[in-house]
């Protein structure tokens, strides 16, 4: 019993079929299984369609599958704030509220009414995605990387066990990217939380994660290593370029 | 973008322009081919038109018989030896054939007493040319506790009857007035209606009185549990006019072969109802819906005349109790030369 | 700037088609085109305009048109709110369950298609001869276009706020209320507009053919106006219907408009 304890997310046996009992019936995921230890920065790579994405709503309990999802020993099967999902969509955050609400609508949620605790929350995560003194727009008025900025705030806020991340830099501009990785890894070096993120991209997992998972078809998972680098991670790190071939070809095999 | 979006617009706005452009053209083509055929056949002379606009019910019989029988068509030939083209409208009331006839697309229509005095006294430009038919009006209550307008009065009993200002709501003020009330005492208990809605409502005691006319009077004072409040019916009965007909002031100017055709038309029609209610009754029952028996019965508890009755008293009442603004001067302000009655 | 000249044309455009429109009928009615009684049908613009103020003082039988507007409003905004009400009911529930789903489908489809008028036998032996009769009309007006507005509003919510909003814990009526009803705001405007249009008609025509002599409304006031030839009259109470639709668009809707989906950047 306290050796499970240890891994903060335990996914086991997870399995998920598409179109069941049709002929277009597919194995999405196949008898997955994975453990996350506290604190680790998981990163996802797999081609499109090794269902990594459908692993990660599977996680965040968007999903129904076979199988069970543990976090903190606790089996879990619907949607909490334990795993807050950060999505690839610029357009999560409630347009009708500002960038405040946003982050604050949740933690009312949780019972927090205190208008000073608020307050100070907000400014707290904002400043941690350098958007201090933005509160009162609204989603419209920004940018894609600062929707997504805000998205992170947001989930900070909530001071989850785990953020789930879902491609959340993959439809940005490659200056904003490189930006936005460089915040998140300092705020991952900050936090403590648990960060689980998917992309397609070998670089990003390679300065993002301290442990890199490579998926293929069903879930299967092929490659599952330590990040030995010593952060941060640039193309001119020890060991990059052979981590980069290594994941290379086990994402294009 | 915005140019072309703005290009769209007016060229769907010229389409609905032209396409209404194009309807009305049409209508007019309708109506001028019946004037042209009418021409085809009188070669020498111009070409006759009636439009006439009737109502639905009982009521109109004869005007079932002059349709049917072609009486105005034949009256006109006999007359001229010319042929006349009838285009009979069926409306659904005084107040739109009212609007028909000023506008100058009717010629002679049919309608309630008071919508006729209404139109004479505002200037519509009509006058009544007939009377058509007097029928039983009555005031029914399915309340056994209420016996008379005392009982009515100040209550919040409700009295269901077709519209405000119609004939029956000033049967009802005439009723009072002739009891000793004021009479639009009643005026707050009032709910308007349609005739069979009010039946509806009386038999499923959601009002407690419906006053109505012909056939509904006759289908009600059959029932077990509705009993009748005589003032209504002693008030205005089958003698008095309920139904006359108008024709324009232009026509009868104008047209004094056509206006003849008129009335000698609906005269014929009255009698041919009155000497052969049955054969009568085969001919409208089609256009009334009913059964041949019902259709039988009804006629046989109307009164059909040209003559009119109580007309003027009808008007002076009227504009004494404020249903209409201006009082005519007399009868004969009210009717045509040939008109006889009072 | 561009903005402030953009909102100049446009009200200098409507100005412009208005006073078109009416020189239009002030030429029709002076010119005698619609014959010689055209002063009775067709009353030119002073006529009208004195029948406009003679309206609000003599009215009609003793009574001037502001009660006659009163008990319509009044009798209105019932309809209204309990219609609102209702196809936030009708919708809210669609979401929750499937079946209530499908049957609620066909019921705004099947009921969406009856005049209210025609079923007026029906409501009057259901609910007796009282103005609540005018209300369940109104009801029955506002109801389905705008059940229909607001389900297609919420079928339309994107995946994503639902699944944010569930992420945060909303369910059942909390994800309803949080996420659903806000995201489709822009549906709900849009049924309020076609709503109150529909009340409005479904109210004035209901009136001109079930008027209730104790509580008497606009479409019973028209009824009489037109019943006496009295046309300026009636063309002067038409002018107080549209004065009344204006003044809910611009006075209610479109600031409700303003301070919702305008500010929130769903429509421009």
């Amino acid at each position: 019993m306290t050796k499970e304890k240890n891994y903060i997310l335990e996914v086991n046996n997870l399995s998920k079929i598409f179109d069941a009992d049709t002929e277009q019936e597919k194995d999405v995921l196949k008898d997955v299984s994975l453990k996350v230890d506290r604190n680790e920065f998981l990163c996802m790579l797999g081609p499109s369609g090794c269902g990594k994405t459908t692993l990660l709503r599977c996680i965040a309990g968007f999903e129904s599958y076979k199988g069970s999802v543990t976090v903190n020993g606790v089996e879990r099967t619907k949607p909490g704030t334990d795993r807050i999902m950060v999505f690839q969509d610029f357009n999560q955050l409630f347009p009708w509220k500002t960038v405040e609400k946003n982050i604050q609508y949740p933690l009312k949620l949780q019972g927090i009414r205190d208008k000073q605790e608020l307050k100070q929350r907000t400014e707290e995560v904002l400043q941690k995605v350098k958007l201090s003194g933005q509160e009162k727009y609204y989603p419209y008025q920004l940018s894609g990387g600062m929707k997504q900025r805000v998205a992170i705030a947001k989930a900070l806020a909530l001071k989850p066990e785990i953020i789930l991340m879902d491609e959340p830099f993959a439809a940005l501009d490659a200056m904003t990217r490189n930006e936005l990785q460089s915040e998140l890894l300092r705020i991952s070096m900050e936090e403590k939380c648990t960060f689980i993120f998917i992309t397609h991209n070998i670089q990003e997992a390679i300065v993002l994660g301290t442990r890199i998972v490579v998926l293929a078809e069903g879930g299967r998972i092929v490659v599952d290593e330590k990040n030995a680098i010593a952060r941060p991670v640039t193309p001119a790190s020890e060991g990059y370029g052979e981590t980069w071939e290594r994941l290379h070809s086990a994402l294009y095999q | 973008m915005k140019n072309k979006i703005l290009k769209t617009m007016a060229v769907c706005m010229m389409a609905v322009l032209l396409a209404g452009c194009g309807s009305s053209d049409q209508a007019k083509e309708t109506s001028g081919g019946q004037k042209e055929a009418g021409q085809e056949q009188n070669a020498d002379g111009e070409a006759a038109t009636l439009n006439l606009a009737y109502q639905y019910g009982v009521a109109y019989a004869p005007l079932s018989i002059v349709k049917e029988q072609e009486l105005i068509e034949k009256a006109y030939e006999e007359a001229t030896g010319k042929k006349v083209t009838v285009t009979w409208n069926q409306m659904s009331s005084g107040a739109d054939i009212n609007t028909g006839i000023s506008a100058g697309s009717i010629d002679a229509g049919f309608m309630g007493a008071a919508p006729a005095i209404t139109g004479v006294t505002k200037g519509v430009g009509y006058k009544i040319f007939t009377n058509l038919s007097g029928q039983e009006h009555g005031l029914m209550t399915n309340d056994a506790n209420i016996k008379s307008f005392d009982d009515l009065i100040g209550s919040s009993n409700q009295i269901a009857l077709v519209n405000i200002g119609s004939i029956q709501h000033i049967l009802l003020a005439m009723a009072l007035e002739n009891a000793g009330y004021d009479p639009h005492a009643l005026d707050a208990n009032i709910v308007a209606m349609a005739h069979p809605d009010g039946m509806a409502a009386l038999e499923s005691g959601n009002a407690s009185c419906h006053l109505t006319s012909n056939p509904y009077i006759f289908k009600e004072r059959q029932e077990e549990n509705l009993h009748e409040i005589m003032d209504v019916t002693q008030a205005w009965g089958i003698d008095d006019s309920f139904i006359v007909g108008v024709a324009s002031e232009t026509m009868h100017d104008n047209d004094p072969d056509l206006y003849q055709a008129l009335c000698s038309a609906i005269e014929k029609a009255v009698n041919y109802i009155n000497d052969n209610q049955e054969e009568a009754a085969k001919i409208t029952c089609e256009f009334d819906g009913n059964s041949e028996q019902e259709e039988l019965e009804y006629i046989q508890k109307s009164k059909y005349t040209i003559e009119t009755s109580n007309l003027f008293e009808l008007a002076s009442f009227m504009a004494r109790t404020e249903f209409i603004e201006s009082a005519p001067e007399s009868y004969e302000a009210l009717v045509f030369d040939n008109v006889s009655g009072n | 700037m561009n903005d402030k000249n953009r909102q100049i044309h446009a009200f200098a455009a409507r100005a412009v088609f208005v006073i078109v429109l009416l020189l239009i009928w002030e030429y029709v009615a002076k010119s005698g085109m619609m014959g010689e009684k055209s002063e009775l049908i067709f009353p030119s613009l002073e006529a009208i305009g004195d029948a406009f103020i003679r309206n609000f003082i003599q009215g009609y039988a003793g009574i001037s048109l502001w009660v006659y507007i009163g008990n319509s409003m009044k009798l209105l905004l019932e309809g209204l709110l309990i219609g609102v009400v209702l196809a936030f009911l009708l919708s809210g529930l669609s979401m929750v369950s499937k079946i209530f789903y499908d049957i609620c489908n066909l019921v705004i489809s099947v009921f969406d298609l009856l005049p209210g008028v025609a079923l007026l036998p029906v409501v009057i032996i259901i609910f007796g001869v009282k103005p609540g009769v005018i209300v369940f009309l109104v009801v029955h007006a506002v109801l389905w276009p705008m059940s229909r507005n607001v389900l297609d509003g919420f079928l339309a919510v994107p995946q994503i706020y639902v699944e944010a909003g569930m992420n945060m814990g909303l369910k059942g009526a909390s994800l309803l209320w949080g996420v659903y009803f806000p995201a489709a705001t822009s549906y709900i405007v849009s049924g309020l507009k076609v709503g109150w249009a529909r009340a409005w008609r479904g109210l004035l025509s209901a009136e001109m053919i079930f008027g209730v002599a104790s509580c008497p409304g606009i479409g019973l006031f028209i009824n009489q106006m037109r019943t006496n030839m009295n046309n300026a009259e009636m063309y002067a109470t038409l002018v107080v219907i549209i004065m009344i639709g204006l003044v809910v668009q611009y006075g209610v809707l479109s600031p409700i408009e303003k301070c919702t989906v305008k500010k929130w950047g769903m429509s421009r």
